[in-house]
């Protein structure tokens, strides 16, 4: 548990990232400015997530998953660099097809877990959990999302408090009510409710019942809707 | 392309889905299955193939349960031609003895065949291609088509050979309609698979290669009619052969009300695509401007005017099952050349793995309703789509390739599913009605022809399901509005009047109708035109645009038919 606390801080201890030393030509292209500086640092959570969202506002989500690919299998132990490729996936499903949809996703969780075999992080097992979530009911994938999100919890119960621990919070609530465990997904969002009073998304689930939870936690894992993977939230003190 | 709706409107719509489905006297749109009774019980066979992969190509294959409407003896009422597709089973030509009442006049019409040892029947449509007064037979097929012309007495000639209709294609969907306003009737198909004989695979490579984007499909045929007895093919000269999509379904209409049809292209596994007629006998492909790309599954293009603002709008089915909700489209047209896709906001996104949707107005309102037909295959307990999931996530996997499909067996995919009819309210929303109109059944439903099959002035219909029998819905909808049902009759434009636009004026304002050549996947309607006037008792006037550009003004007294042929009106 120790290692993993470590590592969850760790995440925050690389940046700063790239340094800035660039030649002349990258100037014409900032995309190619941030993936000379994770090249240099593939590790960099903070440098990938740069990239990541320089990527998203260019819509060029195709170079980021072949960067990305070239950067994991020059430096297959960069577990940093398996968790920027796994959101770089999920940042080009929106953009897709229903059935490349599922491919993309599919490719994320592989990602993830490869991320986690090298290096188990809170960031980690929140990720892949929260992604299983997204798959329809009849791939049975919400239990092993749950897996993960527990595993979230207690990784993050043995850290020191941080905002972004909320997530959590929510996400296992809807775990266990998207498994019809209803009572435990209220549980869980009084309790995140109660270490992080005033948290909208976990006010609106407690004050709604039936179809109008439904209608909130279907809104949420709508494949159609961009999920924000900025992690800058991360490093806001 | 967003599209500001107007809060009044908003409103309007609100307070009338408050109000409840209530019809124009008071009652509710209500059917009943009749087609045992009647005469009109028609199992479907699916095409089983031979061989190791005999069971995806079946898979592949799943359609083919179609439906044509049409009065072939000119007797008043509309007859019926039901495909079948396995190997040595007949299609069936059913009579109308009127008061629902179908004889099976199959063999005497000679009419039944075309499923051989190298073809599949996929659909059918009747039209009067050499405007003899006498409607004509297309049966469309994984193969070449067939041709029966109508000999006016019960019987059929097969004149396929004398067509010029002889290149084999993959045909899935057929219509009539006059592209170049020159009084004939022409055709054009829809293709799913390459022209490849899937009874004789050399190469396995015939699937789509990319299930969102692919572009290895059949595309379309355009064969214009050259005025004696023989069609030509002009699909590239027309300029439709640029789409090389897995087309399931065309649609036509004149969707920029300038006296041409147009054409709008379902496609499976890619994008749509929407054809503007140059009117020069020639057509412009519209589809980034009009409606842009999509990646979904389109199964179904139906046509109608479904808020009465005078342009006709297309519905088109796709797949929005929970493992894949890509939302239907109904694409409302702006009038400016431009649509927007309004399904989610009017409540018709959702028909789970649609098929044939069919507009109509079911209880005479003056709005067109809708009926969607669902279902892909209902069998065992287990289920298809965790297994394909696994070669779909598969590295590398060639979605192409026959091999990489596993095979289905008896698993269900997207089985037993409810059919949808959503009544329009108001012009701004729907309302599914489907269990309380008695209309929800779970058959793998495909093609649905709309008519008035016993003339009472209430629309019925005949739905076809892949590998099980049909059923034959009766409108019974108790306080149905005003109506009237026009049968129009070409002189100088084609017979069948195809692509006629008709326009009626009551106190409440004008609706527009258009005949279509066979709208709708896997289903012809009727090409008499209904139109529900609701409380209206009184038309002020039908105005008949012939595709010939001929313009009739004639008088229709209210719940009768009435027949009107081209130049005799005002």
């Amino acid at each position: 548990m120790t290692r993993l606390v470590l590592a969850s801080l760790g995440v925050i201890a690389l940046w700063p990232a790239a340094s800035a030393q660039t030649p002349a030509i990258l100037d014409h292209d900032p995309l190619a400015r941030l993936e000379a500086a994770l090249t240099a640092d593939p590790d960099n959570l903070r440098a990938g997530n740069d990239y990541r969202i320089a990527i998203v506002r260019a819509a060029q989500y195709d170079r980021a998953l072949a960067f990305f690919a070239a950067l994991v299998a020059g430096h297959p132990g960069a577990a940093n660099a398996h968790m920027n490729y796994a959101f770089a996936y999920v940042d080009k499903i929106p953009a897709a097809g229903a059935i490349t949809r599922v491919i993309l996703a599919n490719n994320a969780l592989n990602e993830f877990s490869r991320a986690l075999e090298l290096r188990p992080t809170w960031l980690g097992y929140y990720a892949r959990g929260n992604s299983y979530l997204f798959w329809p009911r009849i791939f049975n994938r919400t239990r092993l999302g749950i897996a993960d999100l527990e595993e979230a919890m207690r990784v993050q119960r043995a850290d020191q408090k941080h905002a972004y621990h909320v997530r959590t919070f929510i996400a296992l609530g809807d775990g266990y009510w998207k498994v019809s465990e209803v009572v435990k997904a209220k549980a869980m969002w009084r309790e995140g409710l109660k270490e992080f009073p005033g948290n909208a998304p976990l006010r609106a689930r407690l004050a709604a019942t039936g179809k109008q939870l439904a209608a909130i936690i279907g809104e949420t894992y709508d494949p159609e809707r961009r999920v924000d993977t900025n992690l800058d939230e991360l490093w806001t003190k | 392309m967003t599209r500001a709706w107007p809060p009044a409107a908003l409103l309007l719509a609100a307070v009338m889905t408050a109000a409840g489905v209530a019809t124009p006297g008071g009652g509710s749109i209500r059917f009943v299955e009749v087609g045992a009774n009647a005469g009109a019980r028609v199992r479907h066979h699916t095409r089983v193939f031979k061989g190791e992969h005999g069971d995806v190509l079946g898979m592949f294959t799943s359609g083919g349960s179609a439906v044509a409407v049409g009065d072939y003896d000119n007797d008043g009422l509309d007859d019926l031609f039901v495909t079948d597709s396995d190997e040595g089973t007949s299609c069936h030509l059913l009579h109308n003895d009127g008061r629902f009442h179908f004889t099976d006049v199959t063999a005497r019409a000679g009419v039944g065949g075309g499923n051989d040892g190298r073809s599949i029947v996929a659909d059918a449509i009747w039209f009067d291609y050499d405007n003899d007064g006498w409607r004509d037979l297309l049966v469309a097929r994984f193969g070449t088509p067939i041709l029966y012309r109508n000999n006016g007495d019960g019987t059929f000639t097969d004149v396929t050979s004398r067509s010029g209709l002889d290149a084999f294609a993959n045909t899935i969907a057929a219509i009539a309609f006059d592209y170049d306003n020159d009084g004939r009737l022409d055709l054009l198909f829809g293709n799913y698979f390459k022209p490849v004989n899937l009874f004789d695979l050399r190469d396995p490579h015939v699937l789509p290669t990319n299930l969102d984007n692919a572009a290895n499909g059949g595309g379309v045929t355009l064969w214009r009619n050259l005025g004696d007895g023989r069609f030509e093919d002009v699909t590239a000269k027309a300029g439709l052969s640029g789409h090389t999509g897995w087309t399931l379904d065309v649609g036509h209409a004149d969707l920029n009300n300038d006296g041409f049809q147009d054409v709008y292209v379902a496609s499976d596994y890619g994008t749509d695509r929407l054809f503007i007629n140059n009117g020069d006998g020639t057509f412009r492909d519209v589809t980034e401007r009009a409606i842009g790309f999509d990646t979904k599954k389109g199964m179904n293009v139906d046509v109608a005017d479904y808020d009465n603002d005078g342009w006709l709008d297309v519905y088109v089915t796709n797949i929005t099952d929970e493992y894949m909700r890509e939302c239907n489209m109904l694409w409302h047209n702006n009038g400016d050349g431009t649509f927007t896709d309004v399904a989610r906001e009017t409540g018709t996104c959702e028909t789970l793995w649609g098929w044939a949707a069919k507009f109509g107005d079911f209880d005479n309102d003056r709005w067109p309703d809708l009926f969607v037909a669902n279902g892909l295959r209902s069998a065992g307990p287990e289920n298809y789509i965790p297994i394909v999931l696994e070669m779909i996530v598969r590295p590398g996997v060639d979605f192409s390739d026959v091999s990489s499909w596993p095979a289905i067996g008896n698993r269900t995919w997207s089985g037993y599913q409810r059919k949808k009819l959503f009544r329009n309210v108001g012009g701004h929303a729907f309302r599914e009605v489907g269990a309380a109109a008695g209309v929800d059944n779970d058959r793998d439903g495909r093609g649905v022809g709309l008519a008035d099959f016993d003339n009472d002035g209430r629309l019925d219909w005949f739905q076809t399901n892949a590998n099980q029998p049909s059923l034959l819905y009766r409108n019974v909808t108790a306080g149905a509005g005003h109506w009237i049902e026009l049968t129009l009759i070409g002189t100088k434009s084609n017979r069948d009047a195809i692509g006629a636009r008709v326009t009626v004026e009551t106190a409440t304002g004008k609706l527009i109708r258009e005949v279509n050549g066979g709208n709708g996947y896997a289903s012809q309607s009727s090409l008499r035109v209904h139109v529900g006037l609701g409380r209206d008792t009184v038309v002020r006037s039908v105005r008949i645009r012939w595709p010939s550009g001929i313009v009739d003004t004639v008088a229709a007294p209210i719940d009768r038919m009435t027949t009107v042929r081209e130049g005799e009106g005002r």
